[in-house]
């Protein structure tokens, strides 16, 4: 069995060399950040001849035309705050439809979980006209809010509670303990892992997040990081080496989140992709 | 009686917060983006919306300019999808057969690119394809070969392509990986007694076990292939010659470009139905057999 475990088959060679393509990019984003233009420009070699912090030097000290620093702190507000308000919103809703009986639930279940079929695109023109009305546009607001009525985090936290043996509430509940503090005492701790992966998953999802924030912002001082780095490369055009440097900023706290948090995301597409 | 009305009270409070947004932010757009298509709104022009019935509609039928669109994201789904799942699943099986811990960084590799937000894999791949100092035409030149991969029409939508296997590919990979090790070994021992080839057990055995989540897969894929828009808007924004202009760009630029918000609602209507007529004719295939 040992030998078995270290032998490296031709699959696995093809498995590595596969691999090797999918991180080198990554890794090229960061290496040539650290490199001249002449030397993006005239392509010699991967690792630079003569490393410069320039390119992050210049983005990170012009401040007022490329508030990257700005950018970054939405994103982080935004994201956070998106994914605080999607997992409280969600997990109350969820309850309520697994465990409290929500009258009209038979009907509403369905129509909430059919939505997840709906392209955003479809409701992307309608949005911007609903937050323009409501005075919202160009600010976080616009971002934050409508990312609370999105199906998924609610179908995935239905679906986990459902899970949860009821034996554990009933007894909460002959010890007098309210609806509320069942559901704060018992069903939220033993929810941790679930709760814990949605909202992960809906932070690196919204800090990606391209076309929300492209459409319905509109200063620069409020733009996220995506949208600014990609303001930036219309403008920088021909500077690569500060593109790739606003990239590498951009990059590195996803990147770093997902080495750490990897085993939770990981399991949360996995099981969103089997529960049906 | 008294009690269960109270008891539907509470639960409606608390699901309140997340229907009110839901209702708000998903319900009411949906019906408004209905409706909206059936008027012309200029947000540009002076003129207040007014209804014209179907005209939208009818005018998207006749714009030689929507026709071109869907027939490049056509093209876009034909090519990408296909080799999305294939590649997904030649690598899922891979990495099933790996011991665990280099399974997990096989896994994590492969995924990586999937968190890398699309403006950062834009810049990234339009300097590889950059045909003067890219990677990729730096690296072919001692071969003499120089490919104008975004400038050239025929080759854009293959370069999006590309790019889109390396940025998505992870997903599916995780999905089928999962679903491959909810497979009992004990079926392929039971056919490894009969004498069954690898290729046989993976013909009889595993394709028909893994068909929920191949096809699961494949329906996400296909509707998320419909809605392609960061790759082109970051790379080629629909070019050249309009080659890349896929529906969810045309539909970027008659809303947010031209403030054609009637059009551009009936155009997201359109391409609802595309993706609704797909998702329905995957889940047929799914329940026969």
């Amino acid at each position: 069995m040992e030998t078995e475990k270290r032998k490296i088959g031709i699959g696995e060679v093809l498995l590595l060399l596969g691999a090797v393509f999918f991180i080198a990019p990554v890794l090229l984003i960061g290496i040539t950040a650290f490199k001249p233009d002449s030397e993006i420009v005239h392509f010699n070699g991967i690792l630079p001849k003569q490393v410069t912090l320039g390119n992050f030097r210049e983005i990170l000290g012009n401040g007022e035309e490329i508030p990257i620093f700005r950018w970054f702190g939405n994103s982080v507000f935004n994201s956070t705050a998106i994914s605080l308000l999607v997992v409280s919103v969600s997990s109350l809703a969820a309850y309520a439809f697994a465990r409290l009986d929500l009258p009209g639930r038979k009907w509403l279940f369905p129509l909430i979980v059919g939505t997840l079929m709906v392209p955003g695109q479809v409701l992307l023109v309608p949005v911007y006209l609903i937050l323009n009305r409501l005075g919202w546009l160009d600010t976080p607001l616009a971002i934050i809010v409508p990312a609370g009525g999105g199906a998924f985090g609610f179908f995935m936290l239905h679906q986990f509670f459902q899970g949860i043996p009821k034996d554990l509430e009933e007894a909460a509940e002959l010890d007098g303990c309210s609806r509320w503090g069942i559901f704060r005492n018992v069903v939220l701790p033993l929810s941790r892992a679930p709760l814990a992966t949605l909202a992960i998953f809906t932070f690196v999802g919204s800090w990606n997040d391209f076309l929300g924030p492209l459409v319905f912002l509109d200063s620069v001082d409020k733009y996220t990081l995506p949208v600014g780095v990609a303001l930036f490369q219309t403008s920088y055009y021909a500077e690569y080496g500060l593109t790739l440097a606003a990239a590498v900023l951009c990059t590195l706290p996803v990147v770093l989140a997902f080495l750490i948090f990897q085993r939770n995301i990981i399991q949360s597409i996995a099981l969103t992709g089997l529960k049906d | 009686m008294n009690y269960r009305r109270r008891a539907g009270y509470l639960a409606y409070l608390f699901a309140l917060p997340f229907l009110l947004l839901f209702t708000t932010f998903v319900i009411l757009p949906l019906i408004y983006g209905l409706v909206l298509g059936f008027f012309r709104w200029d947000m540009l022009s002076p003129n207040p919306a007014r209804f014209v019935a179907l005209e939208n509609f009818r005018e998207a039928f006749a714009d030689a300019y929507f026709w071109r669109a869907l027939m490049a994201t056509v093209r876009f789904v034909v090519l990408a999808v296909p080799l999305t799942i294939v590649l997904a699943l030649s690598l899922a099986v891979g990495l099933n057969r790996v011991p665990r811990r280099r399974q997990a960084f096989y896994r994590a590799a492969y995924y990586l690119p999937t968190v890398i937000t699309i403006s950062v894999t834009g810049i990234l791949w339009r300097w590889f394809y950059n045909s003067e100092f890219g990677l990729f035409n730096a690296s072919l030149a001692p071969f003499g070969i120089k490919i104008p991969w975004i400038t050239d029409p025929n080759w854009a939508m293959p370069s999006l392509v590309l790019m889109t296997l390396w940025w998505t590919v992870g997903g599916p990979m995780v999905a089928l990986l999962a679903g491959l090790q909810n497979i009992s070994p004990a079926y392929f021992e039971a056919a490894a007694l009969d004498g069954a080839t690898g290729w046989q057990s993976f013909r009889s055995i595993t394709l028909p076990l893994l068909r929920p989540v191949l096809v699961f897969v494949l329906v996400l894929n296909v509707i998320g292939g419909f809605q392609v828009f960061g790759q082109v808007y970051m790379i080629t924004r629909g070019g050249p010659e309009l080659s890349t202009r896929t529906l969810v760009q045309y539909i970027y630029e008659t809303a947010f470009n031209n403030y054609r918000m009637g059009y551009a609602a009936a155009l997201s209507w359109l391409l609802f139905l595309v993706i609704g007529f797909f998702s329905v004719i995957q889940f047929r295939m799914m329940r026969e057999r």
